[in-house]
């Protein structure tokens, strides 16, 4: 019963934030295109302001899904997944994004997501690939 | 006297030979010679005593393109057996291991002409950022990998542009805790023409994926227990799968944004759970679904921006729901299926546009045939108010099989306000479809 109410009050609290919930892995469907999400490298999440969770199976997935809400896109809280620490969710609009034929993503853009410039360069490592902030992979890709 | 003109044509014949056996010709005549001397068959023997060699990565590097490596029985532990460049000819005595102990690739192979065959390779490295496989193949033409068997896999057969290929008869098998912990059993990135066949994938992410691959053929696999897809195509066009058992995986097949897709004689099986379908058609042009089994998946068909696809001589049995339709869907025909005692037939988003079902088979049909002309005499509504329900409001479901159900559900049969107007099989067949 105590457990009980414990989750009741955690959902509550759940429902009404703009944290984004944790992905599962395997089970969790992407919004845009349906499949189940499982790369912990490419991930994408948005928590909208009214607390309603999107996930996605890639970066791209997001990106063509918010094509023409810019609404949402403005208001919503944006996160992807940082590359460098698989499983871990970054800021989406301060983060740099690398196009790497050499890195393929789920949905073919080969577009991973990082938490600065330096270390998308360092994890590049060389390999031929352009680079974008928020703004312009949005525009890359749309 | 008789064979005088004979060996008049033999004494021209031969004085045409020696003006044309010039010098130069000569000498590059018996160079041939001598190289096909060394090309021929070599064959290079590895074993821990008395071989040519002790050590897989020792002999590879030694050989020559053309050469045969016969490995005999025995527990051999090595990873990244690069083979760059070069034509061989691999097998393995029966039970030959290879342990990659958690270090990277088994076989790295960039090379034309290339056959690997009869070994089992095991334990291959988890990575989140490298896609480890048994066997890499980059770059490689006409190349067979054959009776392989892939213990412990993170990816089983990772073939990477590369063209004219076979793969058969192999048995890879995952540990398959977590499905982002694993890779594919068989991952082919922008390939064309390669025969996947006989093989046994199990407990791996996806049984088979086909990403950028064209003109592939699939054919009696079998494909189970696979965290996400039994077999996946993206981006892939032009490819056609037939005789596959897809069983017990987190969704049967997914085929999405490809073309011409042919998909004869499959059984979709026991796809059970939220997110789970025997099959997920998204954004698919032209495809061709026939002699296909859908048995006791919660969703066996899973339609989302489909066009131009036919479904002829199915049979859906036992299912949640047969078939789900989403958005953007344009002149899809369903005829001569059989729907056998589904909980719903068919649900749908949205108006008819252009869809056709008719012929159909379902066992839920309870009209009549007074002219016993095996089609019945009132037209079959498929789509239950119900199922209309359920799709707004899913928690909905709990009053399945109730008696107010069934009264909704007869009020909208009989002046349909919700659900499409004209979704109606207008010849629904009285028997069984047989093939």
């Amino acid at each position: 019963m105590k457990r009980l109410s414990i989750l009741i009050i955690l959902c509550s609290f759940f429902s009404c934030s703009k944290t984004p919930q944790p992905i599962n892995y395997g089970t969790d469907m992407c919004h845009f295109c349906q499949m189940t999400i499982v790369t912990k490298t490419h991930a994408a999440q948005m928590v909208t302001t009214k607390g309603k969770q999107y996930k996605f199976d890639a970066i791209e997935c997001m990106i063509r899904f918010l094509e023409d809400k810019q609404d949402i896109m403005a208001s919503g809280n944006l996160f992807i997944a940082n590359y460098n620490q698989p499983g871990t969710m970054i800021d989406a609009k301060t983060a740099t994004y690398a196009i790497c034929e050499e890195i393929t993503s789920p949905m073919g853009a080969n577009l991973s997501g990082f938490k600065n410039t330096e270390t998308a360069k360092k994890i590049i490592n060389g390999r031929p690939a352009q680079y974008y902030d928020w703004e312009g992979i949005f525009n890359k890709i749309n | 006297m008789a064979d005088q003109p004979n060996t008049m044509i033999g004494k021209v014949f031969l004085t045409k030979l020696i003006d044309w056996m010039n010098p130069k010709t000569t000498i590059s005549f018996l160079l041939f010679l001598f190289s096909t001397c060394f090309v021929f068959a070599k064959t290079i023997t590895i074993c821990k005593t008395g071989c040519d060699f002790n050590s897989i990565k020792t002999a590879v590097d030694s050989s020559k393109s053309g050469d045969s490596l016969f490995i005999k029985t025995g527990l051999y532990k090595e990873s990244n057996i690069v083979i760059y460049k070069k034509s061989l000819y691999i097998t393995g005595e029966k039970g030959t291991v290879i342990d990659t102990q958690n270090k990277g690739y088994g076989f790295s192979v960039e090379a034309t002409d290339i056959i690997i065959k009869n070994l089992t390779i095991k334990n291959i490295e988890v990575s989140y950022t490298k896609e480890y496989a048994a066997i890499l193949l980059f770059k490689s033409y006409d190349f067979v990998i054959e009776n392989i068997t892939v213990e412990r896999a993170f990816f089983g057969f990772l073939v990477q542009k590369s063209k004219d290929g076979i793969i058969k008869n192999n048995t890879i098998s995952g540990e398959g805790k977590a499905e982002a912990d694993s890779g594919n059993a068989i991952h082919l990135w922008h390939c064309e023409n390669v025969k996947v066949l006989n093989n046994d994938v199990r407990r791996m992410r996806d049984g088979i994926y086909l990403e950028f691959g064209n003109s592939s053929y699939i054919a009696n696999n079998y494909s189970t227990q696979n965290m996400r897809y039994g077999l996946h195509f993206m981006f892939s066009n032009d490819n056609a799968y037939e005789n596959n058992t897809f069983e017990a995986n987190g969704a049967g097949v997914a085929v999405m944004f490809s073309k011409r897709i042919k998909m004869f004689n499959n059984l979709f099986k026991k796809n059970w759970g939220t997110a789970s379908y025997g099959i997920l058609l998204k954004e698919i042009n032209d495809a061709e679904l026939q002699h296909n089994i859908f048995e006791d998946n919660t969703i066996g068909v899973n339609a989302d921006g489909t066009n131009r696809i036919t479904f002829t001589e199915n049979t859906f049995k036992n299912n949640g729901y047969a078939i789900k339709v989403h958005g953007a869907c344009y002149d899809n025909i369903y005829s001569k299926n059989n729907f056998l005692h589904n909980s719903f037939d068919l649900s749908y988003s949205g108006k008819l546009n252009s869809n056709k079902f008719e012929n159909n088979y379902w066992s839920n049909y309870t009209g009549y045939d007074l002219d016993k002309d095996g089609i019945g005499d009132v037209p079959y509504r498929p789509v239950k108010l119900f199922s209309y329900l359920v799709n707004r409001t899913p928690e909905s479901i709990v009053l399945l099989r109730s008696l107010f159900i069934d009264i909704i559900n007869f009020s909208e049969k009989v002046s349909p306000v919700f659900t499409p107007e004209n979704l109606i099989d207008n010849k629904p067949l009285m028997h069984k479809v047989t093939w």
